[in-house]
């Protein structure tokens, strides 16, 4: 006969606000298999624990039941007690009284009392018929993988490099660098972006310990923490990149233009281009939808010779690279080239897009005066499209009376509903660089609030009221395009209560930050949760903040949600901890409780194989006949295979038949 | 300015009232501001429209504001309503706002002569224009309820029987 020790938790008020504590373990002491029933305020406390801790030393108790609040944060801690008192912590099982019961019922005090009795004796009845189990061990890969090159991505895979484990970096565009690496200057110390950043991709780019895969996405993911396989997509350049030097020949003579991505569509690029003049790595690529094919000299092909000279005829590009690294006669290969690597863990760091302005038909988005506030980064940066002057977009002109207008598809219903926290920091920056470049320009700010928390940030706010730049508190209401191409600004402020309209030259649009589109195929490849805000979900909002649901996969940066440059790295550095830790441990746990099939009772039907979501089963030759087996790597533990098992063959290991059915009965008595 | 004395039970009781009349979004409200930047009623100088009008009742000021002028100063235009980023709806506040209003009789008598006019022609507002029209080659009597009486019988049915009709006007 089992000794069931069950211990009622008050979780302060939690619990005891609603449901009556001391009842619910006068009834459990009533249960056939309790030994004892003990209650305490917090059973998670040292003196809590250490109730269940002296019962087993005292020979009181062989099983524990803990009714409180949730195995998902507690079951670790109750576990720990019992091994610390001796007894093998899986012969542990918890009662949700708490997330399950008195949170959700709390205006039925006595129907919760009833239903924390039901669980209680539920969990009793199945505690009674656990058995020991093991942990299992695996052996860890020992490198990581970060996706997406941005700012934290950069971090993170030089935080895991300096741990001394092999780092692979996955950037799509040709570069590292991100979206910081376009910013002018960044708050609340006016650093230049490029100045502070450079340095950063440099070290990162000449890392022993870092492989930079730029142009390149990952494809797919398969495996579980410890041993993920990953084949990485890298786009064809069409440029050797083993040969090119970055001196930039082959865009000069390139005549393709398109609108350059770096300079939000201010400006043009070639078809042949280098990311940004600080890329890293500095390299070209040549862009097959925008190339020209000049000269005849299509991809693939053989160049066609010159009657006149005798010799080939090449594209400009290509006669004008003095690394010989454009070679046009390589076979045009528009799916790229898979690349396979083996990871233990997986920091995503794919970072946001801003919205486009054409959502806002109020905001007058046809017009070039109207640019969202990205594109200001470029207008005012010295490697942006006028080299850092401030002129408006529809005539080039120096503009006279600016308007900011904050919260563009952010806390707004019909868009987002969050604040993307970073507008209010980065429209103030802007206006406090225009201003102390030209004092004589008139400058607008229309917020619903100013929102500044953060070290510094305050004072950097007052202090551009200090420098003359205008708040108004008050959304703006909408544009009207008036001729010559400047705008009349229908604003309110909040505090005069009083409509407020002028002309601008020129509107900056703070538009949202959201996780870009292209990114869900990622999550799911990577099997990871959207939040409300549909960025990534966290593990937990505040104790695990760079986790995911996955094990082994971490988030860092603005993918999990907005966030400033000091935020994103403190988390990059953050996530890049977490996933070392299974790195340097060099194993990683399995849990026990998956399924395992008795060989001997397989009947080799193969029902089980198909079934498993997880491909977990395949079926392997015992005593010359095929048997089921199960990969413990791979096994979840949801227990589809031991359901369908036509000969019971299969045991979940802590989900056995009799504890389920000593659950059903309890429940139902 | 006299204060506003803040008691959260005339706060509680304004709400319910606003909404009961249909000013369901009323709490949505986080005053940014935007509805009062395009609202031409704001804009023609009647202030106690949109933001400020929410704001006001939400600081409890429901039977107060019975005889403001503001609220009758609104189009209709709903540009409130495309501009708000919560969902608030200000135009339908307004008009509820009105509704309790009317139920007071507290409007102005401009608006009394066209529910009259409303009620005998099926116009609010009439001008008899039977010789412009014989100038122009129409005949005299413009096909509508202000020369049909069976249309007017059913106009006054359907006004009877409205909450228009209980304020006793017709």
């Amino acid at each position: 006969m089992a000794k069931v020790g069950v211990y009622v938790c008050h979780c302060g008020s939690n619990i005891a606000g609603v449901i009556d504590v001391e009842a619910v373990r006068a009834f459990a002491e009533t249960l056939s298999d309790v030994a004892v029933a003990r209650k305490d305020l917090f059973m998670c406390s040292d003196s809590g624990q250490e109730m269940i801790k002296q019962d087993i030393r005292d020979g009181l108790v062989d099983k524990v039941v803990v009714a409180a609040c949730t195995p998902r944060t507690h079951e670790p801690i109750f576990r720990g007690a019992l091994s610390a008192g001796g007894l093998n912590k899986y012969l542990f099982e918890m009662a949700n009284i708490r997330d399950q019961n008195s949170w959700v019922h709390a205006q039925d005090p006595a129907g919760a009392t009833q239903k924390a009795k039901m669980l209680v004796a539920s969990a009793v009845g199945k505690a009674a018929k656990l058995h020991p189990l093991e942990d299992k061990y695996v052996d860890v890969t020992k490198a990581a993988l970060v996706i997406g090159g941005g700012v934290a991505g950069i971090f993170a895979a030089l935080e895991i490099a300096k741990m001394g484990f092999k780092t692979y970096l996955v950037e799509k565009e040709p570069s590292i660098g991100g979206v910081m690496a376009m910013l002018d200057k960044t708050f609340p110390t006016n650093d230049c972006s490029a100045c502070i950043l450079t340095p950063v991709m440099v070290e990162a780019g000449n890392h022993p310990n870092i492989e930079l895969l730029t142009y390149s996405e990952v494809e797919d993911v398969d495996g579980y923490i410890g041993n993920f396989n990953v084949k990485v997509r890298r786009r064809q350049a069409y440029v050797d990149w083993t040969k090119c030097t970055g001196c930039g020949a082959c865009a000069e003579k390139c005549p393709s233009k398109t609108p350059d991505e770096f300079n939000m569509g201010l400006s043009n690029r070639k078809a042949a281009y280098i990311h940004f003049p600080q890329a890293v790595p500095k390299k070209a690529v040549v862009d097959m939808t925008h190339c020209k094919s000049c000269a005849g000299r299509e991809i693939g092909t053989e160049p066609k010779i010159s009657e006149k000279t005798g010799k080939p005829i090449l594209a400009p590009c290509e006669k004008a690279c003095p690394a010989d690294a454009i070679n046009r006669t390589l076979k045009w290969d528009p799916a790229g080239t898979i690349k396979e690597i083996q990871v233990g863990t997986i920091v995503v760091a794919t970072g946001f897009q801003v919205m486009d302005k054409g959502w806002f038909r109020e905001m007058a988005p046809d017009n070039k005066n109207v640019i969202t506030a990205l594109q200001m980064e470029r207008l005012i940066s010295a490697t942006g499209p006028t080299g850092g002057k401030l002129l408006r977009p529809s005539d080039n002109q120096k503009p006279h009376t600016l308007t900011f207008v904050s919260c563009v598809g952010s806390r707004d219903e019909k868009y987002h509903t969050y604040c993307s926290r970073v507008c209010c920091m980065y429209m103030i920056k802007q206006a406090r660089l225009i201003k102390e470049k030209y004092p004589d320009i008139n400058i607008y700010m229309h917020f619903i609030d100013v929102r500044s928390p953060g070290k510094d940030y305050d004072e950097y706010y007052t202090g551009a009221r200090r420098m003359g730049i205008n708040f108004l508190r008050g959304k703006v209401g909408g544009l009207e395009v008036l001729p010559g191409d400047n705008l009349r600004v229908l604003a309110y402020d909040l505090d005069a209560c009083t409509p407020v309209e002028y002309e601008s030259d020129l509107v900056i649009l703070a538009t949202a930050m959201e996780l870009p589109s292209t990114t869900r195929k990622l999550a799911q490849t990577l099997g990871l949760q959207f939040c409300g805000s549909g960025f990534f979900k966290e593990l937990h909002p505040k104790l695990g903040p760079v986790e995911t649901a996955t094990e082994g996969i971490f988030l860092a940066g603005c993918c999990q949600g907005p966030k400033d440059i000091p935020d994103t790295v403190s988390q990059a550095k953050g996530a890049a901890a977490a996933a070392a830790v299974p790195l340097c441990q060099g194993r990683v746990k399995i849990e026990p409780t998956i399924s395992e099939v008795q060989t001997e009772k397989c009947s080799g039907c193969g029902i089980c194989v198909p079934l498993c979501p997880y491909s977990a089963i395949s079926l392997k030759p015992y005593a010359e006949k095929p048997r089921a087996v199960i990969d413990i790597t791979q096994c979840k533990g949801c227990g589809v295979c031991t359901a369908a098992c036509p000969s019971a063959a299969i045991v979940l290991h802590g989900y056995e038949e009799d504890q389920i059915f000593a659950q059903i009965a309890a429940l139902t008595a | 300015m006299p204060a506003i004395v803040l008691d959260s039970e005339k706060i509680k009781d304004s709400v319910k009232r606003i909404m009961e009349y249909g000013g369901t979004g009323v709490l949505k409200c986080v005053q940014c501001g935007a509805c009062s930047a395009v609202c031409p009623g704001v804009k023609a100088g009647f202030p106690i429209l949109c933001r400020m009008l929410i704001k006001k009742l939400l600081e409890g000021q429901f039977e107060e504001l019975v005889e403001e002028t503001s609220t009758w100063g609104c189009q209709a235009c709903n540009r409130c309503t495309e501009v708000c980023p919560q969902g608030v709806r200000p135009q339908e506040v307004v008009f509820a706002y009105r509704r309790y209003q009317a139920s007071e009789l507290a409007f102005s008598s401009s608006a009394t002569t066209s529910q009259m006019n409303l009620y005998g022609t099926g116009h609010a507002v009439f001008t008899e224009a039977g010789p412009l029209r014989e100038k122009v080659g129409l005949p005299a009597k413009a096909p509508t309820s202000a020369y049909d009486e069976k249309a007017q019988k059913e106009i006054q049915a359907l006004l009877d029987d409205s909450p228009m009709g209980e304020l006793g006007l017709f």
